[in-house]
Formats: structure tokens, sequence, C-alpha cells
């Protein structure tokens, strides 16, 4: 357990979900759920449509409640706890700010001062590249723009966890991977713990220093794999034949129960 | 881009103008040939004008009127916002009001003149709790349906970014129920300033409704008619007034939806 102060910000960012079960009604979505994950570590969580990868994750930010425990840096999360930042798939992007007050929006939240908030949105607009588009809004920006400013939003409070809920899944194939490339850019200069929810294997892989895969009725935690991959990692990471190999065999994983969903009859 | 979106075409023009002048050519000819000479046909209404623009009477009633109109918008805007806000997003308040405040909606505004007139005299108001009446519970009514409306991801972002309810309720609620708010605003100002009208025909308190009551029964009809057209030019005033600020304040409505 960490104290805070200069010696826990070193170390913040500490996940520890214990025995975590949801249940909406007569419906288990996942049950008796172990997950660790350390300060600056990435997790990937994949598993097939349904499995509950993104209430787990909304679980971990306090949005939902769950029986079973979840604690970050020690700290039993009840509620949205403070350092702790969601970037969501549909952006969640208010369409009445431009791109400045929305990044702003999470530091005016925390009872950030005028004067920090005017001297920190400029840099983390520029970080996600989004620089001369300050006034702009949500309406007026491609879908791979507003998810950089959801991301800037969400480095905005500097927190030492990232939630990623599916953040690219919206946008087109190549908008994705150049973000994909932007993310791990960003975080290699200033790492923080992140648990990344995707359906896709190949980002899952490229992002992730553990895949977690997700599955089963109710969902538990099927398989945790190691991604030995050397960062920083790059394009070139793609090419490297132990990401094939790593990709391959997150697939196995999945490819059998993914099957049996794709063939299954209503019951 | 706006101009183009916004000027109606020339082929909407035209029908519109050429409909128009029949209307007033139509309305000149069938008075002239039927009515009595007292009631008021365009020529007449044209040459009232430039008198009845310069009568201190008319100037005085015009600014008593739409000032207490003005005040009424005011007041009822926070009513209205408050309550509907409160019903939108608190079940208890729902439950509670929503019924009583339909129903406020629904009963003509003309009914309670008697009783405010009781309350507050034949006075100014009783014309200004008539507006009030009149123009709230649109606004109560729409923003409720509008705070309802708040997709709940915006919400579920604002939890996630630690911000209380009561923020929340002011930051999130209320601007993404802002087109419902201006919905209930435009009825409102028609609605307040039929009130203003009627509680002056009633109460004969002075105002324009009261210059249109007197120079009825005084048959000058033309006179009368400059303050009706004062009145209806003010409701289509106020209408564009709304949209010019819709468009100039609140560019990401209308455009919002279609572009996501």
């Amino acid at each position: 357990m960490t104290i805070t102060g200069i010696a826990g910000e070193a170390e913040a960012g500490h996940i520890s979900v214990r025995g975590l079960t949801k249940r909406y009604g007569d419906l288990t979505v996942f049950s008796k759920i172990d997950l660790t994950v350390r300060a600056r570590e990435i997790v990937a969580l994949v598993g097939p449509s349904g499995c509950g990868k993104t209430t787990l994750l909304r679980c971990i930010d306090g949005l939902l409640p769950a029986d079973g425990e979840i604690s970050i840096d020690g700290k039993r999360v009840t509620e949205p706890p403070e350092g702790v930042a969601v970037v969501f798939q549909h952006f969640g992007l208010f369409p009445w700010k431009t791109v400045y007050d929305n990044v702003a929006y999470g530091l005016r939240m925390a009872g950030v001062d005028a004067a920090e908030i005017a001297r920190r949105v400029p840099n983390f607009i520029g970080l996600v590249g989004l620089t001369g588009f300050e006034k702009a809004y949500p309406y007026q920006m491609s879908g791979g723009m507003q998810q950089r400013c959801g991301l800037a939003r969400a480095l905005a409070i500097e927190p030492s966890v990232l939630l990623m809920d599916e953040p690219f899944a919206a946008v087109d194939a190549q908008t994705r991977e150049i973000l994909q490339f932007e993310l791990l850019r960003i975080w290699e200069r200033r790492p923080t713990t992140m648990v990344f929810v995707t359906h896709s294997i190949e980002e899952a892989v490229l992002m992730g220093d553990r895949v977690v895969v997700l599955q089963g009725r109710p969902s538990h935690i099927d398989q945790d794999i190691d991604i030995d991959l050397p960062r920083p990692r790059s394009r070139e990471t793609l090419s490297d034949p132990r990401f094939a190999e790593l990709r391959e065999r997150v697939w196995a994983n999945l490819m059998n129960e993914a099957r049996r969903a794709e063939f299954q009859l209503g019951a | 881009m706006t101009d183009a979106a916004l000027a109606p075409d020339r082929p909407t023009m035209l029908p519109r103008l050429y409909a128009g002048a029949a209307i007033v050519v139509l309305w000149e000819l069938v008075v002239r040939g039927f009515a009595p000479s007292y009631v008021a046909t365009p020529f007449g209404i044209a040459m009232a004008l430039p008198r009845v623009l310069a009568d201190a009477t008319f100037l005085k009633a015009t600014a008593i009127t739409l000032g207490a109109v003005a005040e009424g918008l005011v007041i009822a805007l926070a009513i209205g916002t408050v309550l509907g806000l409160l019903i939108g997003r608190s079940l208890v308040a729902d439950r509670a009001l929503r019924h009583y405040v339909n129903a406020c909606y629904a009963v003509p505004m003309i009914v309670v003149l008697p009783l405010v007139s009781l309350w507050f005299g034949y006075t100014g108001a009783a014309r200004l709790a008539t507006i009030v009446f009149a123009a709230s519970f649109s606004i109560a009514v729409n923003v409720a349906d509008g705070a309802r409306a708040v997709p709940r991801d915006y919400l579920e972002v604002a939890h996630s970014f630690r911000s209380s309810e009561g923020r929340a309720l002011f930051e999130i609620v209320l601007p993404a129920s802002m087109p419902y708010f201006l919905a209930g605003l435009r009825l409102a100002a028609g609605r307040a300033l039929i009130a203003a009208v009627v509680a002056e025909f009633f109460t004969a308190i002075p105002g324009l409704g009261y210059f249109i009551l007197y120079n009825s029964r005084v048959f000058r009809h033309n006179d009368a008619f400059v303050a009706v057209l004062l009145l209806g030019g003010f409701g289509v005033g106020f209408d564009a007034l709304v949209n010019y600020a819709t468009r100039r304040y609140l560019p990401w409505y209308r455009r919002a939806d279609g572009d996501n």
C-alpha cells in the first residue's frame, strides 16, 4: 500500500480487484474476477461481445456497483476516484463546449484554479495534436479529432490510472492505427497505469504488457498472457515475429468460444 | 454556408410576396365595397401610421405593455427553468408536481384573470401575474422534457470526472436541454403577449391592449390596427431574435445531431 506524497506519486496507480461479481437481476455478467494491475502497467482486456469487459471497466471507475472489492492504491472504490480518468468509446464530449472547454472540464471539476487551467489545457491540446483547434466544436471535427480531444480531457487531470473503453472502436481503420501509435508515444512520455478494453486482438497485443482474456457465461478471467514485446513499441512492432506469435496465441484462446457463440442457436 | 442555408430561396419568397400582396388588395377592396367607413383598411392603416407612431399615448402604452411582457418573461424564465429541472431530474418532484404543472399549462390563462384582479386589483400587478402564469408553465413543461432527454453518456462523463449532482444540473443538464428551453421560451413569449393584452382588455389599465380597446370603441379602427400590427411584429421579431441568438451563441445546436 502506498502513502500519498512524493513516494506515493512514483508508485501511484495500483489497481486491485478481488472476487468481483456483477449481477443484473438473474443475469450474472461476470463472477469472481481477480485482477491486479501494477503501477504504470498496461493491461488489455479482450473477450467476446457481451462478456462484460466494459462493465468491468465501469466498475473499476466506480460508475457501477458490484459485489466484491476494488481498490486503487489501497483505497476502496465506491465512487469515481480522484486520479482516475476514462476515455469513452462514444467520446463523451459536450457538444456545447469547444475543444478548449471540453479539455478544461475535468480540471474544473477537480477544483483546479483558473490560472493553472489556462496553463495546462494548451499543453494537453498540443500533446494530442489539436493545437489550432481550441475554439472548434465537436460537430466540426472528425471522429479521430474528437477522440483526441477526449484523450486530452482525460490526460489533463494527470491521472495515475487511465481507463480506456474501446477508445478507437468508433473511428475508421487508418485513424485507429494513427491514434494507437500516438497513444503509445504519449504513454512513453508519461507512463500511467492503463486498463484498455478492446475487441481487437491486434490492438490488445500492441498496447498491453498483459492481455487478459475474459470469457465464459458468466465470464471469468480465462487467460492472462504476458506480452514480452520490447518498448517503445511502434509500427515495427507489428512486423516482429513475436507479435504474430502472441496474436495467434490470444486468437486461439478466443476462437473456440467465438465459434461457439457464433453458431449458438437462440435458447 | 450559413447565409445560403438561412436565407429563404428566391422561388419560395416569390409566392409569399404575391400572396401577401393579394391579401392586402382583397382586404382593401372588400372593406371599401361592403363595410362601414370606420373599418380598418390597409390604406387607412398606412395613413394612420405616422400619426399613431408619433402619439405620446401610443408610445407610452407600447412601453408599458412590452415592459410588462419583458418583466413577466424574466420571472417566468426563472420559475419555469427551476420547475422544469426539478420535474425532469427528480423522480420525487416529477411524481409530486408533474400533473399540476401540466394542468396549469393546459388551463387557458384567461380563467385566472378574475381571480388575480381580485387579489391585485385593477393594476399592473394583475397584468404581471397573468403574464407570469401564462408563460411559466410552457417553459417548465419544455425544460422538463429536455432535462429528461439528456443523454446518459453526458451524465456518465460528468460522474466520472467527479462532478457533484448540483454542478451537473447546471453544467450538463441545462445546456443539453437548451433546444427544449428555447422552444419553451418561444411559446412563452407568444403566451405572455396574449396574457398582457387580455389583462388590459379585462382590467382597463393603460397599455397596448387598452389602446386597441379604446380606439375600437371610438371607431378609430385604423389606429387600433397599428397597435395590432405592432404586437404581431413583436411576436415575429422575438422569434427572429431567438433564432438569431441560437445561431450566434449556440452554433453547435441543430448541427450536432446531423453530423455526428
